[in-house]
């Protein structure tokens, strides 16, 4: 791990579906350290991207690396190993697990192997792996929900246990999928100190799909604008804000097409 | 203790055993309609080394639960490849298969049957059945049980967790299948007497029932199952098939109206007060609303 | 002689195909399998004969026998299809499977669980042509099958219906934007199924002359077979699928034995699902054919 090497890099990278490209030879960087935010108009393949890294989807062209590594060719079940975890844009837990369960099935990928598997953490209530799951729901703010039926909790409360099950990996990189839709103000800030708390140290970096420009202004320091699966613009937030081409995508103008976007894009 | 309370405590503890045989798939999301195929090759393979062989019961019993577990892991591999409807139209083929190959085998008297000479009495089996559901237990109470009900919730969050969901369900289905295999070792020591005809799709539906009349999201689930099926009718007495026709009716019912079966994990933690649902409520109250 | 065994071969093979298609409708349109369909051909079968039996004359018999099984298919949907969502995603199939072991042993229980009889009804009414033979029943139920498979199809390509019920099968969520209301076809397409596994049991029961509470499983597990060797979800491969099964299942009792047949039917529609879990003539993705 070399300081100063971006945490993820994507480089030249295409992914058709299909007919459709929805990656199309797309290269950028994600410095460590940084929280990112991944934005632009539905159909950008911001989630497409998150695919790729997470290897739920092969790519077609191009290569990807985390902490230096290729990552391109590696299944999805080991890439949690190689630092990478996500959270999704609609909560998935699992519903006939506990709170506290479903925060351990974070810490599976540290515990694979037979040995791992057949510890006994559900024997006796106290064992290393529940405590440090406790710990980390207590320090989420989170743990009076530790016994609970996942489906009966509040949609910011799943949101959030969500996030801590991916923290329990240890991850370097953590993809957040739209990590504030349909969570009202006060939910919000409470997710937004979770992820400030976990970005405190700089071993975790953010990568954010959001469509809550609030939201990426208060908690990122780097955005990367998406369009018809290429990089538009990058920058912070403030320039980002002020980017002409960006303007053009979201406020857009009765000039500009479809077509005319696209060949923008091309060019950019 | 009577005879006759004897007959249908062995009846309770060998379908407590296939029960458990069936919940193991089911727990990681999968319907194994071949069920009473992995009992006949634990019968059958168990009778053969105790009438053959001279072998002690209850050694044959596990070996002839180990045989139908390799049979398992050699099949789950390609049959484990198909989802849904699928796999249970494969997992019911290769019942169909079993069946029909156990009735052409002449070395364990093909249609006419097999008899079987070593016998062995409730305590032995009332042993075997603890064993059975001590172990489940335990292995639920491992990562394994969090592992393969986050399989069973969602193959693809638990892939990208990092669980090897293919190797959880080729576990489960297989030792499912050696826990089926244990109950015809079983029921074949008893009865003296088994037949491939006994093995049939009738029994694996059945089995697979009752499982589910139980309750599929906790281990203990099967075992209530198996209470209900064997016991009830015992009660209501009747001709054999009314028993059938209200046990049917009742899943069928059932179904539709509770499909989680009868015990659920979340109903034995409110019992234990271990899901503070109550508590829950007041604190979503303080979740200060938009 | 060979010729024969292929005319029977196609009798059989026509019931097969009329359960196949019967279990294709369903999985076809509603990705269920519908295992109360070997269930309902013994009912059509059984009744049947339990009509002839207490004198009721033969038309009359077959007409009702077919609309008690059409009409228990649609008590079938009411407990299984409605209560789709559940704990377990093969509720409906459990329930399925919960009618199948209800039909059998209401039949063990009314009429007991030997084989019946059906007397000779058509005896010196069989066709001699070219040195085969053909009995009265088999030339109808040939017809019967063919008249059948072809309406459906033709209700699937030229009624409103059948488009209905090929979109649905194409994806439920177009389905729901087009309109179609899907609570209302879902009924038919039980109705539908029902029909062919009783059109099928009727069939059967005139044509061997015997019907036991059991019947369902032999048949039905090979009408599932059927379904699986012409493709799941596809109608006209299901009758292929049915036809290549009979005639498969007559050549081999003459020439190798009954149980290999069922080892060697079972050992295929495995080595199929192995390979290539849609089936044989399926060209779409599991779960989500075309009919």
């Amino acid at each position: 791990m070399t300081h100063g090497q971006p945490i993820l890099r994507l480089e030249r990278v295409t992914k058709r579906f299909g007919g459709m490209t929805a990656i199309d030879d797309l290269s950028f960087d994600v410095k460590r350290g940084s929280r990112t935010a991944l934005i632009g108009p539905n159909g950008a393949g911001k989630t497409t991207v998150f695919n790729i890294v997470t290897g739920a989807v092969p790519i077609d062209a191009g290569r990807v690396f985390v902490d230096g590594v290729d990552i391109s060719r590696v299944a999805s079940r080991r890439r949690i190993a190689h630092g990478v975890a996500r959270s999704f844009q609609n909560v998935r837990l699992m519903p006939h697990l506990t709170t506290l369960e479903n925060v351990m099935v974070g810490q599976h990928c540290r515990n694979a192997g037979l040995f791992g598997v057949l510890q006994p953490v559900n024997l006796w209530p106290r064992n290393r792996w529940r405590d440090t799951a406790h710990a980390a729901l207590t320090e989420a703010g989170l743990d009076q929900y530790a016994g609970a039926t996942v489906k009966n909790l509040p949609y910011g409360v799943q949101k959030r246990v969500e996030v801590v099950r991916a923290m329990m990996a240890k991850p370097r990189l953590l993809l957040l999928d739209e990590p504030a839709a349909g969570l009202n103000s006060a939910e919000t800030e409470a997710l937004k100190s979770l992820l400030e708390r976990i970005c405190a140290n700089d071993s975790v970096t953010l990568l954010v799909v959001e469509h809550d420009m609030h939201f990426v202004g208060a908690l990122c320091d780097e955005v990367i604008v998406l369009d018809f699966g290429r990089k538009i613009a990058e920058g912070t937030p403030a320039e980002i804000r002020t980017n002409a081409r960006v303007q053009e995508i979201y406020l857009g103008t009765p000039v500009i097409d479809a077509t005319e976007r696209r060949h923008a894009a091309r060019s950019a | 203790m009577s005879g006759y309370l004897e007959g249908v405590l062995v009846l309770l503890a060998v379908n407590i055993v296939f029960a458990y045989g069936a919940f193991l798939p089911v727990a990681a999301g999968q319907l194994n309609l071949g069920l009473a195929g992995f009992g006949a090759i634990g019968a059958y393979a168990s009778a053969f080394l105790s009438n053959t062989y001279g072998v002690t019961p209850v050694l044959a019993i596990m070996l002839g639960g180990i045989a139908a577990g390799l049979i398992a892991l050699v099949v789950a591999v390609p049959v484990l490849r198909t989802r849904g409807i699928y796999l249970a139209l494969a997992t019911f083929a290769l019942g169909q298969i079993v069946q029909a190959t156990l009735l052409n085998l002449e070395v364990v008297g093909g249609a006419a049957g097999y008899p079987v000479t070593a016998f062995i009495r409730l305590p032995t089996i009332a042993l075997f059945t603890a064993g059975v559901v001590l172990v489940v237990a335990l292995l639920f109470a491992t990562r394994f049980g969090i592992a393969v009900t986050a399989v069973h919730d969602d193959e693809r969050v638990a892939d990208l967790m990092g669980l090897d969901v293919r190797a959880f369900q080729i576990a489960a289905f297989t030792l499912g299948s050696i826990i089926a295999g244990i109950g015809g070792g079983l029921y074949a020591h008893h009865f003296s007497f088994i037949e491939a005809q006994y093995f049939n799709i009738g029994l694996s539906i059945t089995i697979v029932l009752y499982v589910l009349l139980g309750g599929t999201q906790t281990v203990l689930g099967p075992l209530i199952g198996a209470v209900v099926f064997t016991l009830l009718p015992e009660i209501l007495r009747g001709s054999a098939n009314w028993r059938y026709v209200l046990f049917a009716a009742a899943v069928i019912v059932l179904m539709a109206l509770r499909p989680q079966g009868l015990l659920t994990g979340e109903q034995i933690r409110r019992l234990l007060g271990l899901d503070r649902h109550g508590i829950r409520r007041a604190d979503v109250a303080r979740e200060p609303a938009a | 002689m060979i010729g024969q065994q292929i005319i029977n071969g196609l009798m059989l093979g026509s019931v097969y195909a009329m359960v196949a298609v019967a279990l294709t409708l369903s999985i076809g349109v509603l990705n269920f399998l519908n295992f109360s369909i070997p269930g309902l051909f013994m009912i059509a079968g059984m009744s049947t004969w339990a009509l002839i039996h207490a004198g009721v004359p033969w038309p009359l018999a077959i007409l009702a026998a077919l609309a008690i099984t059409t009409a228990v298919s649609l008590v079938v949907e009411r407990f299984t299809w409605r209560w789709l969502r559940g704990a377990e995603h093969f509720v409906p199939l459990v329930s399925s499977m919960a009618f199948l072991l209800m039909f059998e042993h209401l039949a063990i229980a009314w009429w007991g669980s030997e084989m019946r009889v059906l007397p000779p009804l058509f005896a010196g009414t069989d066709w001699r042509i070219a040195g085969f033979v053909i009995s009265l029943p088999q030339l109808a139920g040939l017809m019967v099958s063919i008249a059948s498979i072809w309406g459906l199809s033709a209700l699937l390509k030229r009624t409103s219906l059948g488009r209905g019920l090929r979109t649905i099968a194409e994806d439920s969520d177009t389905a729901l934007l087009l309109g179609i209301d899907i609570g209302r076809i879902v009924p038919i397409v039980f109705a539908l199924a029902g029909l062919f596994a009783a059109i099928a049991g009727v069939l059967f029961a005139l044509n061997y002359r015997q019907v036991q509470p059991f019947m369902g499983e032999a048949v039905g597990l090979k009408g599932i077979s059927a379904m699986i060797v012409g493709g799941m979800g596809n109608t006209w491969g299901a009758i292929a699928g049915g036809l290549i099964i009979g005639i498969a299942e007559v050549l081999s009792v003459g020439y190798v034995g009954a149980n290999f047949v069922d080892i060697s039917v079972f050992g295929l529609l495995l080595l199929i699902l192995f390979i290539r879990p849609t089936g044989l003539f399926a060209g779409l993705p599991a779960g989500r054919s075309g009919i």
